[in-house]
């Protein structure tokens, strides 16, 4: 039986030229574009002007100094709480497995501008959550309204819609662990939190690297969260590189100085994940 | 051999998703060139443009119109890309809001429509001077006017009632404020709701008031102008006599007057019809009175929003979209209808029906109708020009700050200083 050697290339055709239409090409065009500015309506060729003209660009930086805070509060502990969220679901006490997994899963499949739209409401000045802490005696807080807590709100709505996405990944991980070694760490004597710091965390950390990357990558494209609730504002302290890319191509037609700040994110993302498999030293 | 034939099966998949994909051109699929006119609209807009067109074919029996409703941001994401791909994909008619005209004339000078050179210029008597202007470019029209927002202060009648507040006493912004403080005392509710860190509605009234806006006529910044000053102190003013509700976006706003946690709300007539929807319960219980002024005598007529038609400049059926257009926004019948749905028509030929002289009975039987068209031939031209979202957004912020205890002057000077590097022009 002979194989035809090019047969599979057939197979694929289909799935190689759809990736090539929508995504290879815009890839490249949108490269083009972040040289191009619009003068009357056509695009003209103006070299680094878009790029140059970045560095002079307040809300450019203030944008990627909240992208980048929001980064380094967020990510590590939504990571870490999903780890915990995990560890305690895969444990063979807890009755009503099945209900929990799809309970912290739920937030990641829910509609984007339902859920901030749900959060808008409960985040209002006289919202639930100044509700609640009224009842316990505590003033009420502008969520939306002041600069410092407008980020909180941000970092809290995308840690309860992420959470539940990362700790699926790890339950998943968490399966495929030998018992063996749990056994053995049993007979040494080590309780439950010595476990998971020296048996669990070790073992899953090609899984964290994974999820830890995919989040940056995730956060560092932040949109949906401050377009729904504060538009980036009070101020542009909810400002991000996603938000700020969307408004200079929708709102002010500006695609090519968009692209630049794209292409940015690109190479941030690149630099990011290099130094992220770097400091880890994944070795396998 | 058999390797030829996959790689010619190869290509030939090819170039049929490659047809799938690009090769059906847009007029296709928009409509433009097919059997009917297509356009793109929102909310209220449709059934006022599908009774239209319904009215339009008794005359026209070939005429079809197919309306696409979608979302307001929708719309122009879609009118965006399809503009930036060179007016592919666009259907021949858009909704275009006042505010965000400009933007796109100036960012694509030949995309729409040049109405004056079809016609329309024998039509422009019949609009308010403002209106012409801001969908005017070097004296020529590229936009049918539709709604306009003559702004006046809806206001809870009986709260002022209870707090012995008389709205006929109300001349200026500082009576207003005195009345909003006196209504607190006695009522316990806010005089108004403002969302002061993501909207600076209150101050774009206050300027257009003073017929300037984030530039003035000449389409210079114009955010440190005595005016801008006023229309900021205002804001500052509001916020320290502690009178005001933040409302953070439009849902809290509207639930706000709904649920009578604020007294009042200046604002554009086309307020009429979420207020009538969803506070059908507070029947009886409302009125509007005109804008304050800044002075006593002053000027008190303004607006906020509004929308208009334009065409595409690609349409293959750009007379037959020219001709329903015209009928629709030069038609007394059409503009009664979108009255209907609380859409205030700029059209002044309709200022005559009798529409115009009812009184309405949800607002206590005031002709509320006749303040807004009284007002129409006062409201001052502004000059949005294509920056009005860039400046937009760094009002806002001068907004924020400035409530949040920023000096006026200062902070308009540094909004101000950081759109002069922002607008490259």
């Amino acid at each position: 039986m002979k194989t035809n050697k090019s047969l599979p290339y057939l197979f694929i055709a289909p799935a190689l030229l759809l990736f090539t239409l929508f995504t290879i090409y815009p890839i490249f065009s949108s490269f083009f574009l972040s040289f191009q500015s619009m003068e009357g309506g056509k695009y003209e060729f103006t070299g680094l002007s878009n790029y140059t003209r970045l560095f002079g660009d307040d809300i450019f930086w203030k944008a990627l100094g909240n992208t980048g805070v929001i980064l380094i509060v967020q990510v590590p502990v939504m990571i870490l709480l999903a780890l915990v969220l995990a560890n305690a679901l895969n444990s063979q006490l807890l009755k009503l497995k099945g209900f929990f997994r799809v309970s912290f899963f739920l937030p990641a499949v829910t509609s984007l501008v339902a859920y901030s739209i749900l959060f808008s409401i409960i985040l209002q000045d006289e919202g639930i959550m100044n509700t609640i802490l009224g009842f316990f005696g505590i003033d009420a807080i502008q969520w939306l309204g002041d600069p410092f807590w407008a980020k909180v709100s941000i970092i809290v709505a995308m840690t309860w819609r992420w959470t539940g996405y990362n700790m699926v990944i790890f339950l998943a991980a968490l399966q495929s662990l030998s018992r063996e070694v749990y056994e053995a760490a049993d007979l040494d004597g080590a309780n439950r939190i010595q476990k998971f710091f020296h048996v669990t965390v070790p073992q899953l950390k090609p899984v964290i690297l994974f999820a830890t990357i995919l989040s940056t990558i995730g956060t560092l494209q932040l949109f949906d969260e401050p377009f729904n609730l504060t538009k980036g504002g009070p101020a542009d302290s909810t400002m991000t590189l996603g938000l700020y890319i969307y408004q200079n191509g929708f709102e002010y037609f500006d695609f090519g100085y968009a692209s630049a700040i794209a292409y940015v994110v690109v190479l941030l993302v690149g630099i990011l994940t290099f130094f992220q498999f770097k400091f880890t030293g994944d070795k396998s | 051999m058999k390797r030829w034939f996959s790689l010619i099966s190869f290509a030939l998949i090819l170039t049929l998703v490659l047809a799938g994909c690009g090769g059906k051109s847009a007029n296709e699929t928009s409509g433009s060139g097919g059997k009917e006119v297509v356009a793109w609209a929102w909310n209220i807009n449709v059934p006022v443009l599908k009774k239209a067109a319904a009215e339009y074919q008794k005359e026209n029996p070939g005429f079809k119109l197919k309306v696409v409703d979608m979302g307001r941001e929708d719309v122009y994401s879609k009118l965006t890309t399809g503009l930036q791909a060179g007016g592919k994909g666009l259907p021949d008619i858009v909704l275009v809001e006042d505010d965000r005209f400009q933007g796109y004339l100036d960012a694509f000078p030949k995309a729409f429509l040049n109405l004056s050179k079809k016609g329309f210029d024998k039509q422009e008597d019949k609009f308010p001077e403002f209106k012409r202007a801001l969908l005017s470019k070097n004296g020529d029209m590229y936009g049918f006017p539709f709604d306009a927002g003559p702004t006046g202060v809806f206001y809870r009648t009986d709260y002022f009632e209870k707090a012995g507040v008389d709205p006929n006493s109300i001349k200026t912004w500082d009576d207003y404020i005195a009345a909003g403080k006196k209504i607190k005392e006695k009522v316990g509710v806010d005089l108004l709701g403002l969302d002061f860190n993501n909207d600076d509605g209150l101050f774009r009234m206050a300027l257009t008031q003073q017929g300037t806006f984030y530039f003035n006529n000449k389409g210079k910044l114009n955010l440190t102008s005595k005016e801008a000053k006023k229309a900021m102190e205002l804001n500052k003013k509001l916020k320290e006599a502690g009178i005001v509700k933040n409302t953070v976006g439009w849902d809290a706003s509207i639930s706000a007057l709904a649920e009578g946690k604020v007294a009042s709300s200046p604002s554009g007539a086309w307020l009429f019809g979420s207020i009538t929807q969803q506070a059908p319960d507070l029947k009886g219980k409302w009125g509007v009175f005109l804008l304050p002024s800044f002075e006593e005598g002053g000027n008190r007529a303004s607006n906020l929003g509004g929308s208009n038609y334009v065409i595409s400049a690609n349409s293959q059926k750009a007379d037959e979209a020219y001709k329903f257009m015209e009928y629709f926004s030069t038609t007394d019948k059409v503009q009664e209808e979108a009255m209907k749905g609380g859409l205030f028509p700029s059209l002044n030929t309709v200022y005559s029906s009798k529409l115009f002289t009812a009184q309405d009975e949800y607002f206590n039987n005031q002709t509320i109708w006749k303040t807004f068209a009284d007002e129409m031939k006062d409201i001052k031209p502004v000059n949005f020009t294509g920056n009005y979202s860039v400046a937009n957004s760094e009002a806002v912020k001068a907004v924020s700050e400035v409530t949040n205890g920023k000096g006026v002057t200062e902070s308009l000077e540094a909004a101000q200083k950081r759109l002069e590097n922002r607008i490259k022009k």
